[in-house]
């Protein structure tokens, strides 16, 4: 009890003192999710708003396939990631292993099927009437989709928290494809691994400390935007 | 709102234009020991200072470095596992093998020593003693070169370990190490870890300086012919600076602890 | 008078049910005409064709005596019809928003469109509302700002789908009242409606629709109107009016 008092105490000591090393991993954290979180989301967006408006052969299948990527492990993400950017994989030659892309690239699969679901179900959940109404007062078919979106942007901004959420925070495809490289591919949760390992719980704690933070004020966005869903509809 | 999702979208398209690999730096694949010791954080500066190179360590097990060395994902290897490292050399997956230094291992245990090894010299007799007691002893189980080391001594007891006492943690070094010290059992670590850790754990050396647990380092550089960009003169500048006098002075004096922690052998008359 | 938009040999089924059997529709600028039919007849599907929404199996679309392909014609007819829903959709956004929506669509200057938008407002006596929120209206108001929504627009043909379902006396006879107001020599008006008092005093003609065929229907006997112009006939529906009768 004495040690994780102390620990914690040192662990803010790091923080509020500017240690550059400790916000260093936190700027590449926010870095690699960010970009990640930025190219899911669009993506996820179209995918999520065809699959609601339109019939076609297969929809099914693709719906399962995205609720069970869902709890696709990160670890299992990462694993197959190195073997395909390996240099003795098929996409070797592009030298992304042990890079900020490749960890990027592992947070977009992590994110995507997340993003895909909820914003799937939030469009879902707003009314075809919308998408007619715009249609017919003369919208371009991409505007009366961005209308589409907007109606339902609570629902799509809480997937986009969520799929933030999960990937600031994961550790197995970090670790895998990025290698945990000092000042360039080391983030939050390896570096939490790495310290803890070492037996500097002050600088684990730390780090720890600002991804709860950041999962707080997530979640109370989250429930914010959820409630003002369930307004709106 | 059009205009606002507009502007969204088109931020969202910048940044991901924006990511754009940089200049590749030399990529070194070591153990976990090493780089947690803290030596790697005092010599890739002045191997920077002298070279310009910089250096992204990659620390993982001795197995999966020897294994991203094959796959051609590193350019050059810090490693401590000599069986292992033949039969890489063996296959043609390295080239120009150089030894670098030593460190050791040391058996720790708890202060009440249930298998009574304290004091002891010889390793093997030890390990005898942890099984015949069937005293807890804490393996690191991940095909690390501590773990590899490991096994070689208890065949040499012809031994094979297994039962309630015998636990593989599949962890990193320090991880065992707080395992042991809660389990009250014995375990095999490098002693620049047990160093860092020496102080939050309730465990002892008990047996040290026996040669079977000496530590020997290598540097191997990629083999290029395998992989024709891998950076092998970059490889070649590290392995050549950290045999040189500088790089061997460096791993001489660096002190954990106050404690020296690794013996250079490249050059042995200094 | 000659019809502006003409839709025949509309064909539409969803899966093995007939809905539209081969269905005529022509409609002509200054008229008015009423749409009956039991509920689940397929009145809606038909609007929404005409809006272009839907997509039929079979049609032959003529705007203004062209002949066009279903993908310009579906164009053309978004542009130039607005379909009014039974439960008028508002956009969670001002009144002010929602009614300029189209206006904004069709990218007239700014100045331009909050005149027009003014304008419509006024012409629902809802000019007092602009800038509340649109959900937060009762479904008479909701209705009313959907009118001003579409005629803001100056389409050519305007389809109300049951626009007073489910409203009291006061607004349903509203709703008629501001429609008549918003009716012009150039604007075609297409409702879909059980209101008896609609379909006595509105239309100049009455369209019934049936087991996916359409039948002209003379306005009833006690109405003040004249019998209906020869424009909009159910061509289908001709030897069966002789059957009926």
């Amino acid at each position: 009890m004495h040690e994780l008092w102390q620990a914690s105490q040192h662990a803010m000591v790091l923080l509020f003192t500017g240690n550059r090393d400790l916000w260093e991993i936190i700027g590449i954290s926010f870095s690699v999710s960010l970009k990640a979180i930025v190219i899911a989301t669009p993506a996820a967006f179209a995918a999520a708003f065809v699959l609601a408006y339109t019939r076609f052969r297969g929809r099914g299948v693709v719906m399962s396939i995205m609720n069970t990527s869902l709890s696709l492990p990160a670890v299992v993400v990462g694993l197959t990631l190195y073997l395909l950017l390996s240099r003795s994989g098929p996409f070797g030659d592009l030298r992304l292993l042990f890079t900020q892309t490749a960890m990027t690239i592992g947070q977009v699969i992590l994110a995507f099927p997340l993003v895909f679901v909820m914003s799937h179900s939030a469009i879902q959940s707003g009314q075809r009437a919308a998408w007619e109404t715009a249609l017919t007062l003369g919208a371009s078919p991409i505007r009366a989709v961005l209308t589409v979106l907007y109606e339902v942007r609570f629902g799509l901004i809480a997937a986009v928290i969520a799929g933030f959420g999960r990937i600031v925070a994961e550790v197995g495809s970090s670790m895998m494809v990025g290698g945990n490289i000092a000042h360039f591919t080391r983030n939050i949760p390896t570096a939490i691994a790495l310290e803890t390992s070492k037996g500097e719980f002050a600088q684990g704690i730390a780090l720890g400390f600002v991804l709860l933070v950041l999962a707080f004020g997530l979640n109370i966005g989250l429930s914010l935007m959820q409630r003002k869903g369930g307004v709106a509809a | 709102m059009y205009r606002l999702m507009t502007l969204v979208l088109g931020a969202a398209l910048a940044l991901t234009s924006s990511i754009a690999g940089a200049a590749t730096p030399l990529r070194l694949a070591t153990t976990t020991s090493t780089d947690n010791s803290g030596l790697l954080d005092v010599l890739l500066p002045k191997f920077k200072k002298a070279t310009g190179i910089s250096v992204h360590v990659i620390a993982v097990g001795t197995g999966k470095a020897l294994r991203l060395g094959a796959n051609g994902d590193v350019d050059v290897l810090l490693v401590h596992a000599p069986p292992a490292e033949m039969k890489y050399m063996h296959a043609g997956h390295g080239v120009n093998r150089r030894k670098v230094m030593y460190n050791d291992f040391v058996i720790v245990g708890p202060a009440s020593d249930p298998a009574g090894i304290k004091g002891g010299k010889d390793a093997v007799k030890a390990f005898e003693a942890i099984a015949k007691h069937h005293a807890t002893f804490v393996s690191r189980g991940d095909d690390s070169g501590t773990n590899k080391k490991e096994l070689i001594l208890w065949k040499d007891a012809h031994i094979k370990p297994s039962g309630k006492w015998y636990r593989a943690a599949g962890q990193g070094m320090g991880k065992v190490l707080q395992i042991a010290g809660e389990l009250n059992a014995y375990t095999l670590t490098d002693r620049g870890t047990w160093l860092a850790y020496e102080d939050k754990v309730p465990l002892k050396i008990l047996v040290q300086g026996d040669a079977r647990l000496f530590n020997p380092y290598h540097v191997i550089a990629v083999n290029p012919n395998e992989y024709p960009d891998v950076d092998y003169t970059g490889a070649m500048q590290f392995i050549a600076w950290l045999t040189s006098v500088p790089g061997q002075r460096a791993i001489r004096d660096y002190r954990l602890h106050g404690k020296q922690l690794f013996h250079p052998t490249a050059i042995t008359k200094q | 008078m000659k019809p502006m938009l003409s839709l025949t040999g509309i064909h539409k089924r969803f899966g093995a049910r007939c809905i539209l059997d081969n269905v005529d529709v022509h409609l002509a600028p200054g008229q008015c005409q009423v749409l009956t039919g039991r509920n689940g007849a397929g009145k809606t599907t038909l609007l929404k064709i005409i809006a272009g929404l839907e997509r039929p199996e079979a049609a032959q679309v003529a705007i203004d005596g062209n002949e066009r392909g279903w993908r310009r014609a579906r164009s053309a007819l978004r542009r130039d019809v607005v379909y009014l829903h039974q439960y008028a959709y508002m956009f969670d956004a001002s009144v002010e928003y929602n009614v300029g929506y189209g206006l904004r669509a069709a990218r007239l200057p700014p100045s331009q469109r909050r005149a027009r938008v003014a304008e419509a407002l006024e012409r629902i006596d809802l000019l007092h509302l602009a800038g509340a929120n649109a959900r937060t209206l009762s479904g008479g108001e909701r209705q009313r700002v959907a009118l001003a929504r579409a005629w803001a627009l100056q389409p050519r043909v305007m389809l109300l789908d049951e626009p007073t379902a489910n409203m009291d006396r006061e607004s349903r006879e509203q709703t008629w009242f501001l429609l008549r107001r918003l009716k012009s020599d150039e604007l075609c008006v297409v409702v879909a409606t059980h209101d008896g008092h609609a379909i006595a005093t509105l239309p100049d003609i009455e369209l019934h629709l049936d087991n996916g065929n359409l039948f002209p229907h003379a306005v009833d006997t006690h109405s003040h109107r004249p019998t209906p112009g020869p424009v909009a006939t159910g061509s289908a529906a001709g030897p069966r009016l002789e059957e009926r009768g």
